[in-house]
């Protein structure tokens, strides 16, 4: 175990900039996550993890360690740091054994560890087969497994879900945590969705445009988004212009609660699932038309027209029928808002829907 | 040399991605790869800079009252147009008979397979003997262009075969959703995914008929090549012949230009993960009759002829080689010489071949482009750029193995290049850096890694340097060590004063020696698998 | 700044390169030496055909005790690798299948001149005038012809007959070989340049079978394919070996211009030495090697070959030398090949 210290990291490629002062602390023993949109930065700072590109500026220590800085750069196959491509890139010339034997000794590799991490993967009495033999699911886990091995101080794991398709995922991620922290293995995982990091991870640093803009528990996160824009990608937002007064503003949804005490023009988040809606008339709160649902099985989205024209989603979880489209009904808000100062940042363009599971 | 900051090369946008996917578009700067390029194309160049020496010997007035006459523009058209001729039909029967044995239910397909690549074994001056002792009053251009073909279409049969063999299947299955019919998928989709592997092959070979001495001269077809031969009998012009060579250069370039303005570029990585499968084969039903006959017919005129020819000679001839130890000698000498052209050529195509497929772009590809200049060259100009190398810079290397084993280098090192660059598209970077990050050094990365994953394929750039080499003949009667003979020069004595049987034991042991590697590159190129159903 | 982790293959290449030159210098210590006088060993490059001498350098070597080292290629290849190595050459001796080949060398000034002793034991017309370079063996310029097709009373009287059209389509040539080349200058030395122009004119507009060598025309004209040909006398007899058979057995006859014709033209092959061996006493074995009686005997056994040693019996089935009615020319005064080359490469016989 581990932990990773990244201080004023910045890298360059000729014009571009795709680290721009990144600080940053991988706890040791806990899965990372390291979020953000394509381009942000992201497998950028992989790379200079796992030592494959040279830092422009900063550090980086390993467990007090310095294996990049000014003048240093301790080479790819002496930092300890492995690393679980996209791909998996299992060796297509190695049986799965060799291939997770790859980075052990000779010693180890007539040890136990090869079938320990086998089965920590889920397959246990695969050591014989082929690369091409198996599935993609499987050669993930077998790059997984070849990572864990020779028990590194971080494993880095590139976006290693993202080639399987939906219903595989989620099974293998969460086997993938959990084998992580069986070996009690400091990982960073690198990822474009926020369902992922969120579902996986211990701790989740946001990305963006080559700066580390959050970085907190799921819960926090996705509760208390540093801005706008970490709100809208780590999940469903619904975000409205109001007016603070202290511990509470005035919004199109009426007056609500807010952490982040401010004066003045506000934005304010609210999450759909803290919308509840009831059937119109009655009950607390502000009328609205409902315009459309998204079903999704487990929960529905709903989208709602209010009376000054602002649109808002809400999330309904109970199996009952919901209001049908056209009717009005009463929305009222649970708990607090969150808000900032307004305009304090441009405004999710497209905040995609959160995929519960 | 040991900056590799990415400031200090190219430029290049955004990162890299982390695994095999996106590497291709990485162009980090490789010094040390780079340099080793340079020497390597620095070698393929030597020959270049002889003719240019010399040619300044000439002077200005010489060039242009030997250059601007009706005949080298005659020769010009001549050489240009068999090249034409002959590629074309190597092209059609390349990849006809590449797609017979990759895509049919052609009975037999695995024996035609190698039967196809074999007649790589046989040299155009062998072929070209056979037909003329076969068929009385054969010469001329027709002739020339049949012997041509016949010995020269494994060039591109082979990696066209080994294309098919590997291409995924999945784009003409959509085409024929698509609604195309199979031959419209063939010639929209299939010959696209050919595309590289054939333009590669029809380059060799259009260099191959300009550079060939052989058919062209026992079949007395005027072409550049020959008029360069006659140049150095004649009146033992040196410099005449020197000129005309530099019109070839001339030529070559305008051939490298057109191949690379048609080509596009970018690596191909072989996909990892997924599962190949293999493409269907088609049924031919009764249109496999004409197909093996096809197949058959090409087999006996590109090795038949020959063997039935040789065999002839031997029964109508008193003269026999000399001791069999004579013979063992000959082809330890040829085996050796060979072996060690090929050596050399691998280890100098290795960086260039990387260098084309690691870091590609316009410096690679001119390094590439110019490794080829020299391949258009006959043996003898370059043989004689040697000697000059040999005796004004390298003169310790002079008659021994060692200058003849860089003049095959010079020769054929785009045959190398080609291989190590495919070769190294079995092992992405990707995959050295995972290695990397699990704790082995660049030592073993190599060793473990990217070795046994790209031998196979630097193998077969060196079987086919391997036989090209044995077949050679000007450059090593040239420069091989006093004293050493090769089956090629033995061949070439025994002929010379007509002691014909003396000389087709030798033809036999160099076709059949060659036929080894050119076995192997057939079995490389998975065509001899059996398939999994 | 540490070792780029990242470039194993360039490495490796690289120290591959490094150490391919360090075994290539450690092994290229001998084969380029040129050797030191009287080391008894000498380095030979030869033009002539290895079936052909190297029964005769064999036997010189177990006379001597010499060790000959010999670089077979074509004369032509020879000549331009002896001029592309200037003084740096490592042959001491160049045994070149015709005179051409020598004058071009000698022309360099790369040859020491020969020891009077054996310049004199051959005829004046059949050395360089500067003794640079001896004839060893002579060959005549005949017309070979097929005795079944073509009647002895047929044959032309002399060579320039042959553009008359009655032999359109039926006369084989090598005008690429260095002995028509000769025989060419030889036309301009004895009747003047437009002489020849016309003839090689005559030649082409005859439609001549060309031909790589001359071993192909003479089987082509035994085999009946050609009725006859332009060659040298003693490849007749390589081809009767091949077939197992005397040059009588063969259906292809010899005929001898009479009269002086240019078409009988004597050229030789023979041998210089290179000027750095000018002193070395083993080069010199080997050159009065050549011209002893035995090597000349040898010469007309062997090979078909004239003697140019006086007293030495002429090859079988061909008559003597002297009986010959040879051209009154000095192969000294076919020196002028240049304007040649460009009379046959304007004719269109050559490409």
């Amino acid at each position: 175990m581990s932990e990773v210290v990244l201080a004023g990291v910045g890298k360059r490629y000729g014009p571009v900039t795709a680290l721009d002062g990144v600080d940053l602390t991988v706890p040791a023993g806990a899965l990372t996550a390291v979020l953000g949109p394509s381009g942000c930065g992201k497998t950028t700072l992989l790379r200079c993890l796992a030592g494959f590109e040279r830092l422009d500026a900063g550090t980086i220590r390993v467990d007090g360690r310095e294996v990049a800085g000014p003048g240093r750069h301790l080479p790819a196959h002496r930092r300890r740091i492995a690393v679980v491509p996209q791909e998996g890139a299992l060796f297509p010339h190695l049986n799965v054994a060799a291939n997770i034997g790859y980075g052990l000794d000779r010693a180890a590799r007539r040890g136990d560890r090869v079938d320990e991490v086998l089965a920590l993967v889920g397959l246990a009495g695969y050591g014989n087969r082929m690369p091409h033999q198996l599935s993609g699911g499987q050669q993930q886990r077998v790059a997984v497994a070849r990572a864990l091995a020779p028990r590194p101080s971080l494993v880095l794991l590139d976006e290693p879900f993202s080639a399987l398709d939906a219903g595989l995922r989620a099974g293998l991620r969460h086997d993938i945590r959990e084998a992580l922290r069986a070996d009690g293995a400091t990982a960073v995982l690198v990822t474009h969705d926020q369902g992922e990091a969120l579902s996986v991870a211990d701790r989740v640093v946001v990305l963006r445009s080559g700066r580390v803009v959050q970085a907190a528990s799921p819960s926090t996160l996705y509760r208390e988004p540093a801005d706008e824009w970490v709100a809208g990608f780590v999940g469903e937002a619904v975000l409205l212009p109001a007016v603070a007064t202290g511990d509470t503003a005035r919004t199109p949804l009426g007056t609500l609660p807010v952490v982040g005490a401010a004066h003045g023009p506000v934005t304010v988040l609210v999450r759909p699932e803290q919308l509840r809606l009831t059937p119109a008339p009655g009950g607390a709160g502000v009328t609205a038309t409902v315009l459309r649902h998204d079903f999704h099985g487990h929960d529905a989205l709903v989208a709602l027209r209010l009376a000054d024209g602002t649109r808002v989603t809400a999330r309904i979880w109970d199996g009952a029928d919901p209001a049908p489209v056209g009717t009005e009904v009463v929305v009222h808000v649970e708990g607090r808002a969150r808000a900032w100062p307004a305009p304090s940042g441009p405004a999710p363009v497209d905040a995609p829907v959160l995929p519960v599971g | 040399m040991t900056t590799t900051t990415p400031e200090a090369g190219p430029a290049r946008i955004g990162p890299a991605r982390f695994g095999v996917r996106g590497s291709a578009r990485r162009l980090a700067p490789r010094p040390a790869l780079l340099a080793a390029s340079t020497v390597a194309v620095a070698v393929a160049l030597i020959p270049l800079v002889y003719l240019a020496v010399r040619t300044a010997d000439a002077g200005a007035g010489r060039l242009g009252a030997q250059l601007w006459t009706g005949r080298v523009g005659l020769l010009a058209a001549r050489s240009l147009g068999l090249a034409a001729v002959v590629t074309t039909a190597c092209v059609v029967l390349g990849v006809a008979a590449a797609w017979l044995v990759t895509r049919t239910d052609l009975p037999g397909r695995r024996f035609f397979a190698v039967l196809a690549a074999l007649p790589l074994a046989v040299p155009t001056y062998i072929a070209a003997f056979a037909w003329v002792s076969t068929v009385d009053h054969l010469e001329g251009f027709w002739p020339a262009a049949l012997v041509l073909t016949l010995c020269s279409y494994p060039y591109v049969f082979l990696p066209v075969a080994a294309t098919l063999k590997g291409a995924d299947p999945a784009q003409e299955e959509v085409s024929r959703s698509l609604g195309r019919g199979g031959w419209r998928t063939f010639t929209d989709v299939t010959l696209r995914q050919i595309r590289p592997a054939t333009a590669a092959g029809a380059l060799l070979v259009a260099l191959y008929v300009l550079a060939d001495f052989g058919a062209v001269s026992i079949l007395r077809t005027d072409t550049f090549t020959r008029a360069i031969f006659v140049a150095f009998d004649l009146g033992f012009d040196r410099t005449g012949a020197l000129v005309l060579s530099s019109v070839l250069v001339v030529l070559t370039v305008l051939l490298l230009a057109g191949e690379t303005a048609t080509r596009r570029r970018g690596a191909r990585y072989a996909r990892l993960g997924g599962a190949r499968r293999p493409a269907p084969r088609l049924r031919l039903g009764p249109a496999r009759w004409p197909a093996l006959a096809a197949l058959l017919g090409v087999a006996a005129l590109a090795l038949g002829v020959p063997a039935v020819s040789l065999a002839r000679r031997l029964a109508s001839g008193v003269s026999r080689p000399g001791a069999l130890a004579e013979v063992a000698a000959a082809a330890g000498n040829s085996l050796w010489l060979s072996l060690a052209g090929a050596a050399l050529t691998m280890l100098l195509a290795l960086p260039l071949g990387l260098l084309t497929a690691r870091a590609p772009g316009p410096l690679a590809t001119v390094l590439d482009r110019l490794a080829y200049l020299a391949h258009a060259l006959p043996g003898v100009v370059v043989g004689l750029s040697l000697i000059f190398f040999g005796i004004t810079v390298a003169r310790p290397l002079y008659q021994t193995s060692w200058l003849l084993a860089l003049a095959y280098a010079t020769l054929f090192l785009p045959l190398a290049v080609g291989a190590v660059a495919g070769a190294a598209g079995q092992a992405p970077p990707g995959l050295e850096e995972v290695a990397r990050s699990l704790g082995r050094g660049p030592l073993a990365v190599l060793r473990t890694v990217t070795l046994p994953l790209t031998l196979p394929g630097i193998g077969a750039g060196a079987a086919l340097v391997f036989l090209t080499g044995m077949k050679e003949l000007p450059a090593t009667l040239l420069l091989r060590p006093t004293g050493t003979d090769t089956l090629a020069t033995e061949l070439w004595t025994a002929t010379s004063v007509g002691a014909y049987a003396a000389a087709a034991p030798y033809a036999a042991l160099l076709v059949a020696i060659s036929a080894l590697p050119t076995w192997w590159l057939a079995a490389r190129g998975g065509l001899l698998d059996k398939e999994d159903r | 700044m540490p070792v780029p982790a990242r470039r194993p293959l360039a490495a490796v290449a690289a120290a591959g390169l490094l150490s391919f030159g360090l075994v290539a210098c450690g092994s290229g210590g001998d084969a380029g030496d040129p050797g030191k006088p009287g080391d008894k060993t000498i380095t030979v490059y030869s033009g002539r055909n290895e079936t052909l001498v190297k029964p005769l350098l064999d036997r010189f070597s177990e006379q001597t005790g010499i060790t000959v080292k010999t670089r077979y290629a074509t004369t032509a290849q020879l000549a331009a690798q002896l001029l592309e190595e200037g003084d740096k050459s490592p042959a001491d001796a160049f045994f070149a299948q015709d005179a051409g080949a020598l004058g071009a060398v000698a022309k360099r000034d790369m040859f020491a001149p020969l020891p009077a002793a054996d310049l004199e034991k051959v005829p004046q017309n059949f050395r360089a005038r500067t003794g640079t370079w001896v004839g060893v063996s002579a060959r005549s310029r005949v017309l070979a012809y097929n005795a079944d097709t073509v009647p002895a009373a047929e044959l032309p009287r002399s060579v320039f007959e042959l553009t008359d059209p009655k032999w359109k389509g039926k006369i084989g040539l090598a005008p690429t070989n260095a002995s028509f080349q000769a025989f060419v200058t030889a036309i301009r030395v004895q009747h003047g340049d437009q002489k020849a122009k016309d003839f090689l004119a005559g030649l082409k507009a005859n439609e001549p079978q060309i031909r790589d060598n001359n071993v192909k025309i003479v089987e082509d004209v035994d085999n009946g394919t050609i009725p006859v040909g332009l060659v040298n006398h003693y490849y007749l007899g390589e081809v009767a070996k091949e077939r197992g058979t005397t040059p009588d057995g063969l259906k292809v006859r010899l005929h001898f211009f009479p009269g002086g014709d240019t078409g009988a033209l004597v050229n030789v092959a023979g041998v210089g030495v290179l000027k750095r061996s000018a002193e070395d006493p083993d080069t010199k074995a080997f050159v009065d090697f050549l011209l002893n009686p035995e090597s000349q005997r040898y010469f007309a056994e062997q090979t078909f070959e004239y003697p140019v040693v006086t007293g030495v019996a002429a090859p079988a089935g061909v008559p003597p030398l002297a009986d010959l009615d040879t051209p009154d020319i000095d192969l000294n005064d076919l020196d002028t090949l240049d304007a040649t080359i460009k009379m046959i490469t304007e004719s269109g016989l050559v490409p």
